[in-house]
């Protein structure tokens, strides 16, 4: 089985702490899950996120582009997590159980 | 990553895609290391973000466009279009074979049924890749258009007519090559889709022509299929 990837979600979870531009985010993403996602793979995931209204592009810096996470993609992040935390819980169970 | 190479990339994406993010994308881009890997990782999401655009506001200006066409002018769009398409790409089948006559058999008398060389040599893989393309090149011109028409969400008799038409061309296309009388003269290949022939080739050979209509009806068929689904729920 290979790392977590799901990149719109992995880029709001990177974008809780603060904003953050482009490498930043895949370097965090890379600590916070083990997974690299290509340049492509992360543009696709901001172009739908802001599409969403769940982040936002700042001013840039240096031909840097950051963005920021915003209330309603605090919001889905938070449940989006929680399921997936009842579905760890729920898979930990059964395993237990074995 | 070179900055040509990062322009060309960020070329990739849909012009409207380009209008929001193309600066941005390309400035990254210049700005990492590149490699093949993440070459091929902005090739892949460019063609995922022109079949599955982004919607949002003025990116979806192109799609309304194309969807008036496909309103106004199904015919044009799902019936002539994929044969203008698939003609295009036999056209391209025909200079593929002739380069490779001209470079790999320059003596022969006809680049068919030259076999020898290794198997793996330069020469097998060209001939057998243009074999690949010349028989894929039906069913995906007829992926294509199914994957447009349910895109944009069509149920079109046209949609049925084209990829018959399709399937028909792809059973029924004959490609010769041959050189003028001198020997070692100027080789010339060409097609033909003979009707009398064809309809005796697709009687023949019925599994050829069914194939190719299975395989590029089978996209639209599933959405058909996931749509009904989704009404019962």
């Amino acid at each position: 089985m290979g790392h977590y990837s799901d990149p719109p979600l992995l880029v709001l979870a990177s974008l809780a702490n603060g904003p953050k531009h482009g490498h930043s985010m895949i370097e965090d993403i890379v600590r916070l899950s083990g997974t690299r996602l290509g340049p492509g793979t992360l543009y696709g995931a901001i172009a739908r996120l802001e599409q969403k209204g769940w982040i936002e592009p700042l001013r840039p810096v240096e031909r840097r582009q950051p963005y920021r996470i915003t209330a309603e993609g605090l919001l889905a992040l938070r449940a989006k997590l929680t399921t997936l935390q009842q579905f760890t819980k729920a898979g930990l169970k059964r395993l237990e159980a074995l | 990553m070179n900055p040509k190479l990062a322009h060309l990339l960020m070329r990739l994406y849909p012009r409207l895609w380009r209008e929001r993010y193309g600066a941005e994308f390309e400035a990254f881009l210049q700005n990492r290391q590149g490699g093949l890997r993440e070459s091929a990782n902005v090739v892949c999401s460019a063609l995922h973000e022109r079949i599955f655009p982004t919607r949002e506001g003025t990116i979806e200006q192109d799609s309304r466009s194309f969807q008036a066409w496909c309103v106004r002018a199904p015919w044009a769009i799902f019936g002539l279009a994929p044969i203008l398409l698939l003609a295009m790409a036999y056209f391209v089948a025909c200079l593929y074979l002739w380069f490779g006559w001209k470079i790999f058999l320059p003596g022969a008398d006809t680049p068919f049924g030259q076999g020898g060389g290794p198997i793996y040599g330069i020469r097998n893989i060209y001939f057998q890749a243009g074999k690949f393309y010349y028989f894929g090149a039906p069913v995906l011109v007829g992926w294509a258009t199914a994957l447009m028409a349910v895109r944009q969400r069509v149920k079109s008799v046209w949609l049925v007519v084209g990829l018959i038409l399709i399937a028909w061309m792809g059973s029924a296309a004959q490609i010769h090559a041959s050189r003028t009388a001198v020997h070692g003269g100027f080789g010339y290949i060409s097609m033909d889709f003979p009707l009398r022939a064809s309809l005796q080739s697709v009687y023949q050979s019925p599994l050829h022509a069914l194939t190719i209509l299975s395989l590029t009806v089978l996209p639209y068929l599933i959405w058909l299929v996931q749509k009904n689904q989704s009404r019962s729920v």
